[in-house]
């Protein structure tokens, strides 16, 4: 009942988290959600490469977005106070978790469609893309449960312009840690995590943006160990 | 501080916080809910260590998921549960606010009476002795309203149950939105006569906020 109002009604549910009615019961379905559709999500992505690949991303998965979600929602918590919301820690952990039960449920709905460009033989780069504008559309459809909790008045944009940029940091540092996914390209063997020292993040995107050269062009697995 | 430390300080938290949710939960969920707390203790543990909920939260919690999906949606709206709940707040705050009074001893009516009776042996002046009871008549009225708030809040859980039940009936009857209207404006009077009783300053207070919007 409540995926179905979170789908259909997000202004009704951020409503009722704010009056902190009956969270309990949201935050447990909403983990259940977000841990089974990551799963589900990370398993399409590893059958890119398949065998154990499949397995190690669908157990990633979950543990990089649900540890994304631990260490920014207090975040949402502490700008939402800030520029005039002070809401208590519940009600706002409460929402946070209802935008991530949406954010799965989209992520869901995509990975058939994920599976289906996997299985037809995509290339890494598109299965890489293909997988980033799902993430993107599925992050989109559970920020719009943290605009309409907000509601008008000053502040809004400054809130959610500032929780999006750290979460994106805290999600792309957490998805850099727990690499690959896909699986890394023309490395025959497969590793649950990259043994490459790269540095972080933030040291890869200084590292773009001053022009280095990545690795080069990925090759695409080995016939016998494709999907 | 390196990756490895944060997610060592990051486990300790998280084994404390588990252990907090194992003592408080009760029945057989207290396992997994500290098992879970472990990791995503940033997440779950506000909620698994909040207090239990009061019995107006969960008829209300219920009234809301019986009209869920049908036409009675919407005449008994999120919006109006809400103001039903922060009523139900109101009146439980107050109520914290008086028991937390009354276990600082502010309520011992039998200490202040035992008073006048010693200022009276003693044969203290009558301004004593008026204050005396100006102080115990002050604690006799704090009590009754101690008495009267938890009555009031009995009285809206009842209210809330029933709304629950009915709203329920109505579901699986098929009833048409006009009697669900009619139960919905029968709670907001009721709430009306409970602001009333436990802040008669706010007496017009659930219906004046709530009560024409929710009709």
């Amino acid at each position: 009942m409540f995926l179905n109002r979170i789908l259909r009604s997000p202004a009704e549910v951020a409503e009722q988290c704010r009056s902190d009615r009956d969270v309990a019961s949201i935050a447990r379905t909403a983990l259940v959600t977000l841990a089974v559709a990551a799963m589900a999500f990370g398993a399409a992505v590893g059958s890119w490469r398949g065998g154990k690949q499949i397995a190690f991303a669908a157990l990633k998965m979950p543990i990089a977005i649900l540890g994304t979600l631990a260490i920014a929602a207090p975040a949402f918590y502490v700008l939402a106070a800030i520029f005039g919301r002070p809401w208590a820690l519940r009600p706002v952990l409460a929402l946070v978790l209802s935008a991530g039960a949406r954010f799965a449920l989209v992520l869901l709905a995509l990975t058939p469609p994920l599976w289906l460009t996997v299985d037809f033989g995509a290339p890494y780069a598109l299965v890489k893309v293909a997988a980033t504008i799902g993430y993107g559309l599925a992050g989109l459809a559970g920020l719009e449960v943290l605009i309409r909790a907000l509601g008008k008045g000053p502040g809004r944009s400054l809130t959610v312009g500032l929780f999006i940029a750290v979460f994106l940091l805290i999600g792309g540092q957490n998805a850099w840690v727990l690499r690959p996914y896909l699986g890394t390209p023309g490395d025959p063997e497969v590793t649950l995590f990259t043994r490459k020292r790269e540095g972080g993040l933030v040291v890869q995107l200084l590292k773009a943006v001053g022009g280095e050269r990545s690795a080069p062009a990925p090759a695409a697995p080995a016939p016998a160990e494709a999907p | 501080m390196s990756l490895r430390d944060f997610f060592a300080l990051y486990a300790l938290v998280g084994l404390a916080c588990a252990i907090a949710v194992f003592r408080r939960t009760r029945g057989p969920g207290a396992v997994v809910s500290a098992m879970v707390t472990v990791p995503l203790w940033p997440l779950w543990a506000p909620f698994a260590l909040a207090p239990p909920r009061a019995r107006g939260e969960q008829a209300l919690a219920g009234a809301v998921a019986a009209v869920a999906d049908t036409p009675m949606s919407a005449i008994f709206t999120e919006r109006t549960a809400s103001r039903i709940a922060a009523e139900v707040a109101r009146v439980a705050s107050r109520l914290a606010s008086l028991n937390a009074l009354a276990e600082q001893g502010s309520f011992d009516r039998a200490a202040s009476a035992i008073r006048i009776a010693e200022l009276a042996r003693s044969g203290a002046s009558d301004r004593a002795v008026a204050t005396a009871r100006l102080q115990h008549d002050s604690r006799v009225r704090l009590a009754e309203l101690r008495a009267a708030d938890a009555r009031a809040l009995d009285e809206l859980a009842d209210l809330l149950e029933a709304l629950r039940t009915q709203l329920l009936l109505a579901r699986y009857e098929g009833s048409p939105s006009g009697d669900a209207s009619a139960i919905v404006s029968e709670v907001w009077a009721r709430l009306e006569g409970l602001g009333a009783v436990v802040d008669p300053g706010a007496a017009g207070g659930p219906g004046a906020a709530g009560g024409g919007g929710a009709r």
